[in-house]
């Protein structure tokens, strides 16, 4: 062999920009493009060779390839050599065999990745079809070629093989510059102030912009990405394309300006925000002498859409337009010095600026070889003939991806029928998504009959007057008993002139006198307000002048913490007094002040909301029977001993209040903590929050029924408490106190797998109907996060004295019965494709850190997946200047310094908390939820300077300095927020390698940015390298080659 | 942007809440003739809802 002829120029910025992106996964052949080309019949094997010969001569493109010499990206052009064209002979095969084995050979080359450091950066193949017909495979490199690219190749065989067959010179035209001119001029054109305004109006365009796009996710997104990718193929509707030219015309717009302009609504609906960025394609040659290379010129564009105030089509399409020609005029600004100038906090977990993108290529149509590949996260190509989708496979399943083809092409159709829709009119569903959602999934009705609590109970003490109502302290009460108590406290309470729609107020701590006046304020028609005894005085005083009830019941001792001006009512501690036939004889309408009715008030209960001051919830008898009707149903351990620990004040305790004294079963009322609330045996029924699962033993722990409620429930704690107790339903009830207790359930039979993660809240109970809506009250798809809206049997009055306020929240409900209500939760949810919904938190609470929406759960959940932390909770905070971080408490052996560092293996770095608490034990309200205001602030937050403490992290740290002209890097300085860039990290990564000696991989450094990660990276590549050195020697090695550096 | 315009509604039961104007308002909803601001309509509602009880629990107690 003689010598190679090489020469080196550099780099074209979109060379640099493909290089890099190669170094996520260099096994990956995302960036492959296919090209082939059948040849006409008549030619030899050496013809068709040299036509190809002949192509490749003419462009230096297809004779180089990418080196890094000194931490510089160069295209190192080689002088014309023979081509050698291995040839598959197809021609004794069937036809369609042939078919079949020419596709198979395309997709084997296709799908393998080309090396950028070695010419050619294509691979062909011939496949004989005949004696003289043949066909050319070919794969390129996207470093060398693009989709005009495509078109220049085409032209040029097309040419050549014309001239071949008919022994003429083909005429071709002359090629003024090469590849390596034109990125030499680029580097000249972008060298000076040019740049800077260019790069000043990408600033001004971008500022703020949302940093990923929130689209709903089949699975969390993994710490770092890959190009793991798959796609749906489909054909858009026949004359949809005219009818978008048309709409285009009428508009000053382009078809593919409608096109995006559909896309940026769907993409806005589908995350929630008014403003969505989305990539778009250059061709990059905006020279006539730059059309007839063959080359890799496109650069994309980021194309920021304004759906502020909902826009119709129409005006979304003119700012779409004018947007997009602004963007078009500084379209030549390389990308990647857009991103660092953007974005240079590198997440390796998002694809910096935007994630998803379009293209519309009407003739050419898309690379037709599937690659397993994807550079964004959704990416349409969109054509005349077949159209695809991309996506990527880590974050969608193919379902998915599918319905978002479905969405779009209706969209599509939608607005160009009618533009002048809004675009929150524009339909998301189909009737048949839309019967699913609204109706198939709500229907919930079941024939209940009419009670007040009162009656129910009454009926009750008919059918089992012997039987046990209530245990506390060791005393029972039989059903008799407790109603005959309850009759004369009745009638006195009638006789003060209370009745239906009034209030009686209860300041009676946890005793048998409690559940009596409960039944005792009931039978009178009037409903009962619990006051929470452990309050303090000034909350108790607030809220007895907010909700100003006719009277209130108290002993001795806690009536002096009622205000003066209040009426009070002794009761008497004397259960044991010895009972009349006169306090037998029931309480009827005969007696009571007016009749009572289901519509009338049963209790009210005060919330404090996230916001504003507390208020009181008025709910209706109707709304309790048919609650306690489905809980009665449901939880057959209700009719054996039911424990009531929790205050009566918090709605989650009428389960265990009311449910039992419904359905034959006994009270047991402790405190959780208490002895008494172990005595007698295992409770057959208990409700609690998920904070409480970790007190629940083997004694207090139900043998049928364990309800958890009033908090999100995560399938980690929850598994050591069912492995257990594994004869007992566990059922994750979802209910605000304004729909009566629970109105959303999720029943976890014994025996049944549970994933981990966030636990769904199931289906709708009986009678209740759940919406998941948009902000314009709107149905949302399944799998889309909406407002959770409760309609049916179990939504309150509303808000005691508080008109404004019921008004809205309980609005008109567009669906079912005409003239209905729903109640606005405020709570974020989404429906799973088996009609359960899965509960995201809160609207009014969205945790923004870095501009990313953060899933406090999900974290939660990563922190309970491992054995050394038993309890977990997370937290947001904000730093001395006001900036929101994530700190993680935890209860278990796990140090904190190793949870940050593994947790970062499977979050993506803006869910891993900046500070880790460890803490004895999780703090709880009375209620038994997490008390998030008891949680202490961490002592500091780990930003300060670290000095370098392993000769690798020495190592890094000094060429990070020098590299960024920074004096001290520290061991937890991130390479990028030290004013790091693609370039520089070239640099400094070469600059390692060479001090290292080992082939340290470019996206080390994007997935590990921060000195100690690096670090660690290095010492694992040098372990794995040289795994017969001691460590002693592999010390020596690196202490010596940091001596060198000075 | 212009501020979001709401009008006053109310059902047979005599309950009031309020709606975007220019949503069209669900079926059994009548508009109780206020339009304006969120705030302005929650405080006309404030005004005019002076019995919370449904209508038809305020009849039957007659």
């Amino acid at each position: 062999m003689t010598e190679v002829r090489e020469w080196s120029f550099p780099a074209s910025y979109a060379q640099e920009r493909v290089w890099f992106a190669n170094q996520r996964d260099v096994g990956s052949p995302v960036h492959n493009v296919s090209s082939p080309w059948t040849f006409p019949t008549g030619l030899t094997r050496e013809q068709v060779t040299a036509v190809f010969a002949e192509v490749v001569a003419r462009h230096e493109a297809l004779r180089s390839c990418l080196r890094l010499q000194d931490g510089v990206l160069l295209q190192v052009v080689r002088a014309v050599e023979p081509i050698e064209l291995p040839v598959d002979d197809l021609r004794e095969l069937p036809d369609d065999e042939r078919v079949r084995r020419t596709a198979e050979i395309a997709a084997e080359l296709s799908r393998t990745a080309i090396p950028l450091d070695r010419p050619p950066l294509w691979r062909a193949r011939l496949v004989r079809l005949g004696d003289t017909a043949w066909r050319l495979l070919l794969v390129l490199h996207h470093a060398v070629f693009d989709a005009h690219s495509v078109a220049v190749f085409r032209d040029e065989m097309d040419a050549l093989s014309r001239a071949a067959v008919s022994g003429t010179a083909a005429v071709l035209p002359e090629l003024p510059i090469q590849y390596a001119d034109y990125a030499a001029w680029q580097r000249e054109q972008l060298a000076g102030a040019g740049l800077k305004t260019q790069l000043a109006f990408w600033r001004d365009r971008l500022a703020d912009a949302p940093p990923v796009l929130d689209l709903p996710l089949d699975r969390p997104r993994p710490a770092e990405l890959g190009f793991g990718g798959d796609e749906v193929h489909f054909t858009l509707p026949d004359g949809l394309l005219d009818r978008v030219s048309a709409l285009g015309r009428g508009a000053s717009a382009t078809p593919f300006m409608v096109l995006l302009t559909a896309f940026s609504a769907l993409l806005s609906q589908l995350s929630g925000s008014p403003d969505v960025v989305v990539g778009v394609s250059t061709t990059g040659r905006d020279l006539p002498e730059l059309a007839p290379l063959i080359g890799m010129f496109v650069n994309p564009i980021a194309l920021r859409c304004d759906l502020d105030g909902d826009p119709t089509f129409t005006e979304l399409l003119g700012r779409v337009r004018d947007a997009l020609m602004d963007a078009m005029e500084h379209g030549q600004t390389p990308f990647q010095l857009v991103v660092e100038a953007v974005a240079p906090q590198r997440d390796p977990a998002v694809q910096p600026i935007f994630q998803a993108a379009i293209n519309y290529v009407p003739d050419t149509g898309f690379d037709p070889v599937p690659l397993g590949t994807t550079k964004d996260d959704l990416a349409f190509d969109l054509a005349s003939g077949t159209s695809r989708l991309l996506y990527r496979t880590a974050l969608f399943d193919r379902s998915t991806a599918e319905a978002i083809v479905d969405r779009y092409v209706r969209l599509l159709q939608a607005a160009v029928a009618d533009p002048g829709l809004r675009v929150s009119a524009l339909p998301l569903l189909t009737d048949v998504e839309r019967a699913l959602v609204v109706g198939e999934w709500n229907d919930t009705t079941r024939r209940i009959a009419e009670r007040t609590v009162p009656a129910l109970v009454e009926e009750q003490v008919g059918r089992t007057p012997e039987a046990t109502a209530l245990i506390c302290d060791g005393a029972t009460m039989t059903y008799a008993e407790l109603d005959a108590r309850a009759n004369p406290l009745a009638r006195t309470l009638i006789a003060r002139g209370v009745g239906p729609e009034s209030l009686v107020a209860l300041a009676l701590p946890r005793s048998p006198e409690l559940v009596v006046a409960v039944l005792a304020v009931l039978k009178s028609g009037a409903a009962y307000l619990p006051i929470d005894t452990s309050y303090p005085a000034e909350r108790i005083a607030w809220l007895l002048d907010d909700a100003a009830p006719a009277l209130v019941l108290a002993t001795a001792a806690t009536a002096a913490l009622v205000p003066g001006e209040v009426p009070v009512l002794a009761v008497a501690a004397d259960v044991d007094a010895p009972l009349t036939d006169a306090d037998r004889v029931p309480v009827t309408d005969a007696d009571r002040v007016a009749p009572l009715r289901p519509g009338h008030p049963a209790y009210v209960l005060y919330t404090s909301g996230s916001t504003g001051r507390p208020k009181g919830v008025v709910v209706e008898h109707r709304s309790v029977n048919a609650y306690l009707a489905w809980a009665r149903h449901s939880y057959p351990g209700l009719a054996g001993t039911a424990l009531l620990h929790s205050p009566i004040s918090f709605d989650l305790s009428v389960t265990g209040l009311l449910g039992p004294l419904t359905a034959g079963g006994a009270i047991r009322l402790a405190a959780i903590d208490a002895p008494a609330a172990r005595a007698g045996g295992r409770p057959t029924f208990l409700k609690a929050t998920p904070s409480h699962l970790p007190l629940l033993d083997g004694e207090l722990s139900p043998t049928a029924d364990l309800v958890l409620g009033g908090e999100a429930l995560a399938g980690e704690p929850l598994a050591a408490w069912r492995a257990a107790h594994p004869e007992v339903t566990v059922i994750n009830e979802y209910g605000p106190t304004e729909a009566t207790v629970g109105c959303v359930a999720a029943r976890i039979e014994p025996g049944e797998s549970l994933p981990p993660g966030p636990v769904a809240i199931g289906r709708p109970i009986w009678n209740v109907e759940v919406y998941l809506l948009d902000p314009a009250l709107r149905p949302v798809p399944v799998g889309v996060a909406g407002e959770l809206f409760v309609a049916g049997d179990q939504v309150a009055r509303g808000y005691l004295r508080r008109p404004a306020l019921t008004a809205e929240r309980f609005l008109p409900c567009p669906f079912g019965a005409p003239g209905r209500r729903m109640y606005a939760t405020g709570d974020r949810a989404r429906w799973r494709a088996d009609g359960t919904i899965e509960y995201l938190g809160r609207t009014d609470h969205q945790v923004k850190v870095r501009g990313h929406r953060i899933e406090l759960g999900e974290i939660e959940s990563a922190l309970l997946a491992r054995p050394d932390v038993h309890r977990a909770a997370v937290l947001v905070r904000e730093d001395d200047q006001g900036e929101p971080y994530l700190v993680g408490y935890v209860v278990g052996p796990a140090e904190r310094d190793v949870l940050a560092a593994e947790l970062a293996r499977t979050l993506p770095a803006h869910l891993v908390p900046a500070a880790f608490v460890r803490l004895d034990d999780l703090p709880l309200t009375a209620n038994g939820k997490l008390d998030r205001d008891r949680l202490p602030a961490p002592e500091q937050v780990s930003q300060a300077y670290v000095a370098p403490r392993t000769d690798a992290e020495a190592l890094v740290a000094e060429v990070f300095a020098e590299i960024l002209q920074v004096e001290k890097v520290g061991a937890r300085d991130d390479f990028f927020a030290l004013g790091g860039n693609s370039l520089r990290g070239m640099r400094a990564m070469a600059r390692i390698r060479s001090e290292v000696d080992l082939d340290v991989p470019m996206r080390a450094l994007f997935s590990h940015p921060v000195v100690a990660d690096l670090a660690v990276q290095i010492e694992q590549l040098i372990a794995a390298e040289v795994d017969d050195l001691s460590d002693a020697e592999v010390a020596a090695l690196l202490s010596a080659e940091e001596g060198t550096t000075r | 942007m212009a501020e979001d315009r709401f009008v006053v509604v109310r059902n047979d039961e005599e309950q009031y809440s309020i709606w975007a104007a220019d949503r069209e308002i669900p079926a059994g909803w009548q508009d109780a003739g206020f339009t304006g601001s969120k705030a302005d309509c929650l405080a006309h509602v404030d005004e005019v809802w002076t019995d919370m009880r449904p209508r038809s629990l305020r009849e039957s107690a007659r």
